[in-house]
């Protein structure tokens, strides 16, 4: 240290107290900064568009977000996921410009243009540096008043949409979701989900007339945020909008059933790892003065993971790898909720622990500390969620879009704050209803059904949604298939990935056949995407029959995540993937140790196994089948449809072409000459498709 | 309003200067840069921490240390245990992460306003006394070698890009370069815990380090705490110079690289740049816009759309304080051979040293560095990373508030200029990715 830093370190402690020593435990939360909520302006346009300002200079960047009150609620019930599809199209080319034209001139501006559909309203969102305004406010314009939706785009995005649905049928959460919300809203639309029956059902003409009849300006807003004056956005506004007019058709909710004493809807998922549970019930509107109660009562209920629901079945128990509570709040009425993702042996005691912590909050007063860190909680992290113009004018527009006063975002924090104990109380018993609530378990049922009858009554249906009885709940014997191993191409095989045709990544493939048993290896790569999967396994040569399966998976360059299951008669152990704990998280591990009634084969190696099959036109198989990376049993047919010609980067084959059928199904070309070789398979979810290259 | 007004209005805009970032900057007497940019609009803070430490000050042997470090920093301190700062922060509501490259290793969260006494005290915690254990250091080398494992050797022309590209620096001239951040395994697992030890007393002393606060604070608490927290920490010593002699312009290089994962060939070819403080630098960056940034750049318009020869081009630029890389690549369609695709990709290079580019073309370039720019002050985290950027990288940390123009100032004959001086065969290493088996790849 030199002669000055010693100067400079004397004049530093002659400011600093000599006590400020360095804490050894966490700093305490110092006082709460008043949040002046950033004030906004309105305007109505002439054709009766609402027009809501935040104006903010400190960056030359303007966003526009209209909304309009038109979405899944204004849909024909046999065409349910038109707005959506709408929304999809809107983009996708107008009387002037292609698809490509408009991405290229949002893009040339390095702004961004976007449209949505929820279940109540459509949104057109754009952001642009300020000098670019113009240009946004006038290509949103296009889109809305020209469309053209075009009918090849319409083709594509169902494609997409229907794969979403299958993939959504195989992650319990999902299908978890789908059945609370039918049986809480029942025909209500909120309770109406789009099916493969009703996205095959939207016509193109079907989509122009949502548009032509729901996309107009009164009752709207258009909310426009950063670096402009209300006089200049009405100005804009006015200009590019002035043409549209006319006001969407008044709307019906309809009335959600009325509440029954609580039973459990159990949805059978054979050879589940875990269960999925969900209690809820009907809450509140919109409007509902009790909302700033019920979500404190819910922060610590199970808003978090320092909450009750979490606290107890997570860490003290470690039934879960989550369980959380919410409320939601749409235009109509909303719900509560509370779930959690439980290991299957343990889905009657999580539930009927979940329903204790459920009326615990409703009957127990909250410690005093409790209640002041949840409170703290809520109105220290309501900043985070303002810190941009946009995400003011997002705030904004959810206040005027449901009608919540015009003092709700100035005065959140402190009505929040000032929330009482037999407030908390009041709200809690009002909203959180465990007598007359709504259930449903997503699960084995050969397992959960004698736990869970002891709770409530259960009400069984499969995935489908077809009722079964508990004597459906035993698993089925299965018969066993005509393999043989020397009908198989063996060594290493090369193939390319493609997604609508053009190349995105690779898979290898690699078969070797000895005395005892089948080897193979699989890997994937798309790059694009940061993944690399595969899977690795081996098989009793004589029966196909697992001995052994790995399966691997990284997502998004992140850490691979691998599950080995071991076969051992009838009985499998080891570990699986399961869903992800979240969106973009990796799926997480899931001990099993189960065994199952009758014998499985390898879900890994379907298209393998059929190579190893005496093919025919017209023959058929059905084979249930359990795997490292879907640790379910699913049961497949194959069916030989024809014989035909293919052409594949490797060249010319005379192939079998096999329609197969199942959770994941695919088409699967391959040679009609044993050793059969697998050289083309496409996906029926989606548009992507593997040929062999050598 | 008319057509005329809006034009006005436009141009009003555009010339309205950028608002400036006011920042307060002072040094504790142990060493510690402080920034201080105050914001109030809404009551949020950030707190970020630069260490001037990354792949670039490793020695020969030690490589791989300096991101293996980031992973220790949240392996627990004196006062928080392993987890705890995870689980703070987001208990407080906040979030956080951290990062290492070649020139630079960052760790942030931001908070609620009233929570800044948090994020600078988890901060100095671990800077005054990381737990360095053999258990966490043999627990946190695994995770790194699985890291390597799964985001390089089996990801196909990862090991290229990775491993490949490190390879146009000279490890004589330039070893802080010439390896790559990720490191050796050998090198991994030759490390002690000592060396631990030694390296977080050299590169993660206060002397070391800068601090910024973004957000909602008052300026004397803020410093306040922040002496408290950080200012008996002990100073640390000057840690070495880093020694990087490399020149442009040492020839061609050409390598064929196998790869096991790779089903479709590619070729990369990768030109080197001054350090980021150089006059070309503007030039340089908005060049790779126009030669591979998005749908209409040059790349994707010739070789993908029009030609029909690739899957996916692109440009990827690195700038450093020391020679950077400015890379161009290409992966092939199905059936185009190697030089088929080599051909193409350096036509189109060699086309804008020819040539040069469009005014149209120029204008659309600084349109996206004009979003890009702005876009990122919108809130404290991308302040704080910015402030950063400047303290570390540029003479001058006030060149936050006047970089931009020269972005802006750009001239069709600066871009001729640098694609002449830079985008030539003689200052290139070319990299011939081809599928192979397994046998083939080199180790």
């Amino acid at each position: 240290m030199n002669r000055f830093s010693v100067v400079a370190a004397l004049a530093a402690l002659a400011t600093v107290p000599v006590t400020a020593q360095f804490p050894t435990q966490p700093p305490a939360p110092t006082a709460l900064a008043p949040v002046q909520f950033p004030p906004f302006q309105q305007a109505t346009l002439r054709n009766g568009l609402r027009l809501i300002l935040v104006e903010n200079h400190q960056l030359p960047i303007v966003s526009f977000s209209l909304a309009i009150p038109a979405g899944a609620v204004n849909e024909p019930p046999a065409m349910r996921g038109l707005a959506g599809m709408t929304a999809e199209l809107l983009t996708k080319g107008t009387t002037t410009r292609s698809a490509e034209q408009i991405s290229q001139q949002i893009e040339g501006v390095g702004g961004s243009l976007d449209a949505g559909a929820g279940d109540d309203f459509f949104t057109l969102s754009s952001t642009v540096l300020t000098d670019h305004a113009d240009l946004a406010l006038g290509l949103a314009a296009d889109v809305l008043l020209n469309a053209t939706f075009p009918a090849e785009e319409l083709e594509l995005a169902r494609r997409r949409s229907l794969s979403g649905l299958r993939i959504e049928r195989s992650q319990p959460g999902a299908v978890a979701a789908r059945f609370f919300n039918r049986e809480l809203y029942g025909d209500h639309p909120y309770g109406q989900a789009p099916t493969e029956t009703t996205v095959q059902a939207i016509t193109r003409e079907a989509v122009q007339q949502f548009a032509r009849e729901h996309l107009r300006p009164q009752g709207g807003w258009l909310v426009v945020a950063g670096a402009i004056s209300l006089n200049d956005a009405r100005a804009l506004a006015e200009r590019h909008l002035g043409t549209w007019s006319g006001r969407a058709p008044a709307r019906a909710y309809g009335r959600p059933p009325a509440p029954r004493a609580t039973d459990i809807l159990l949805v059978h998922r054979p050879g589940s790892q875990q269960s999925n549970i969900l209690i809820g019930n009907l809450a509140m509107r919109p409007g509902d003065q009790q909302y700033y109660a019920a979500t404190v009562a819910n922060k610590i209920l199970g808003g978090g993971t320092d909450a009750r629901l979490f606290q107890i079945l997570r860490e003290e128990r470690g039934w879960t790898y989550g369980s959380y509570s919410s409320f939601n709040r749409p235009f109509d009425v909303g719900r509560f909720q509370a779930t959690a993702e439980v290991r299957t042996p343990v889905t009657d005691s999580a539930l009927a622990e979940m329903l204790h912590q459920v009326r615990r909050i409703r009957t127990e007063r909250v410690p005093d500390s409790t209640l002041e860190s949840a409170k703290g909680f809520l109105t220290g992290v309501f900043p985070l969620t303002i810190e941009t113009p946009q995400q003011v004018a997002g705030q904004v527009a959810v206040q005027e879009r449901l009608g919540l006063g015009q003092d709700y975002l100035r005065r959140y924090r402190e009505r929040i704050a000032a929330v009482t104990p037999p407030q908390l109380m009041a709200a809690a018993r009002a909203t959180v209803r465990p007598d007359s609530a709504v259930i449903v378990v997503v699960g084995d049922g050969a397992v959960i059904f004698e736990g869970l009858r002891a709770i409530a009554s259960v009400r069984i249906v499969d995935v489908e949604g077809n009722s079964l009885t508990p004597d459906d709940l035993a698993p089925s014997a299965a018969t066993d298939l005509n393999v043989d191993a020397a009908r198989m191409h063996t060594g290493r095989d090369s193939l390319n990935v493609t997604f609508q045709g053009q190349a995105i990544g690779a898979m290898i493939s690699e078969t070797t056949v000895d005395e005892e048993t089948v080897r193979y290896s699989t890997t994937l790569m798309i790059p694009m995407m940061g993944m690399n999967a595969g899977n690795a396994g081996v098989l009793q040569r004589a029966t196909f029959r697992p001995v052994e399966t790995t399966s691997r998976l990284a997502m998004g360059g992140g850490a691979a995540v691998e599950g080995t299951l071991r076969f051992d008669g009838m009985r499998v152990h080891g570990q699986a993937m399961g869903a992800p704990a979240g969106p973009g998280a990796p799926p997480a591990l899931r001990d099993v140790d189960t065994t199952f009634a009758l014998a499985l084969y390898d879900s890994d190696q379907i298209a393998a196994t059929l190579t190893a099959l005496p093919l025919a036109v017209g023959t058929s198989y059905t084979f249930p089948t359990f795997g490292a990376d879907h640790a379910t049993i699913s049961t497949y047919t194959a069916r030989v449809e024809r014989r035909e010609s293919v052409t594949v980067p490797a060249g010319t084959f005379d192939v079998w072409r096999v329609g197969v059928a199942g959770e994941e199904a695919s088409t699967v070309w391959i040679t009609a000459d044993a050793p059969h070789r697998l050289v083309r398979m496409e996906l029926a979810s989606q548009p992507i498709a593997f040929e062999l290259v050598r | 309003m008319s057509r005329l007004m809006l034009a006005a209005l436009s141009v009003s805009v555009s010339l309205a200067a950028q608002q400036p970032v006011p920042y307060e900057y002072f040094p504790l007497d142990n060493g510690l840069r402080v920034f201080l940019i105050e914001d109030h609009d809404t009551p949020v803070v950030t707190v970020n921490v630069w260490y001037n430490v990354g792949s670039r000050n490793e020695r020969p042997g030690r490589s791989g240390f300096a991101h293996l470090f980031e992973h220790m920093m949240f392996q627990g301190s004196a006062n928080a245990d392993k987890g705890a700062h995870m689980q703070l922060i987001e208990r407080a509501g906040g979030n956080m992460n951290g990062s290492t490259n070649t020139d630079r290793t960052n760790y942030y969260q931001t908070l609620p306003s009233n929570r800044l006494n948090l994020g600078l005290w988890l901060e100095a915690d671990r800077m005054r006394s990381l737990a360095i254990t053999p258990e966490n250091f043999e627990n946190q080398r695994e995770t790194v070698k699985e890291e390597r494992r799964l985001r390089i050797d089996n990801q196909p022309y990862a090991r290229a890009f990775v491993d490949g590209l490190a390879m146009q620096y000279d490890s004589v001239t330039c070893y802080p370069y010439s390896h790559t951040v990720i490191g050796s395994m050998d090198d991994l697992n030759a490390t002690t815990t000592p060396d631990v030890q030694a390296f977080f007393d050299l590169y993660y002393a206060p002397n070391n380090a800068t601090l910024v606060v973004v957000g909602d604070f008052q300026p004397a608490e803020a410093r306040r705490l922040i002496q408290q927290y950080f200012g008996d920490i002990p100073q640390g010593a000057e840690p070495p110079p880093v020694d990087c002699r490399q020149q442009l312009n040492q020839g061609a290089q050409r390598i064929v690289w196998p790869d096991a994962m790779a089903n479709l060939p590619a070729v990369l070819s990768g030109f080197l740049i001054p350090g980021h403080d150089n006059a070309d630098t503007p030039a340089l960056s908005l060049l790779s816009t126009i030669l591979g940034g998005g749908e209409s750049s040059r790349l994707n318009q010739a070789l993908v759309r029009d030609q029909q020869l690739a899957v996916q081009a692109g440009v990827f630029t690195d700038s450093r304080r020391g020679p950077g890389q400015f890379v161009v690549l290409a992966v092939a369609n199905q059936g185009v051979t190697t030089d088929t695709l080599e051909a193409a990709l350096m036509a189109e290079v060699a086309r804008i040293g020819e040539e040069g580019v469009t005014e149209e073309e120029l204008e659309r370039a600084k349109n996206a560095f004009r979003s890009t720019d702005v876009f990122g002050r919108q809130t404290s985290m991308n302040i704080a990373e910015r402030i950063q950027h400047y303290a570390h990288d540029h003479a001058d940390p006030s060149e936050i508030n006047t970089d931009a123009d020269r972005y802006l100032s750009v001239t069709l004959d600066d871009i001729h200029r640098v694609a002449q001086r830079y985008l030539v065969p003689n200052n290139s290493l070319l990299l011939i990715v081809t599928p192979a088996r397994q046998a083939e790849v080199q180790p």
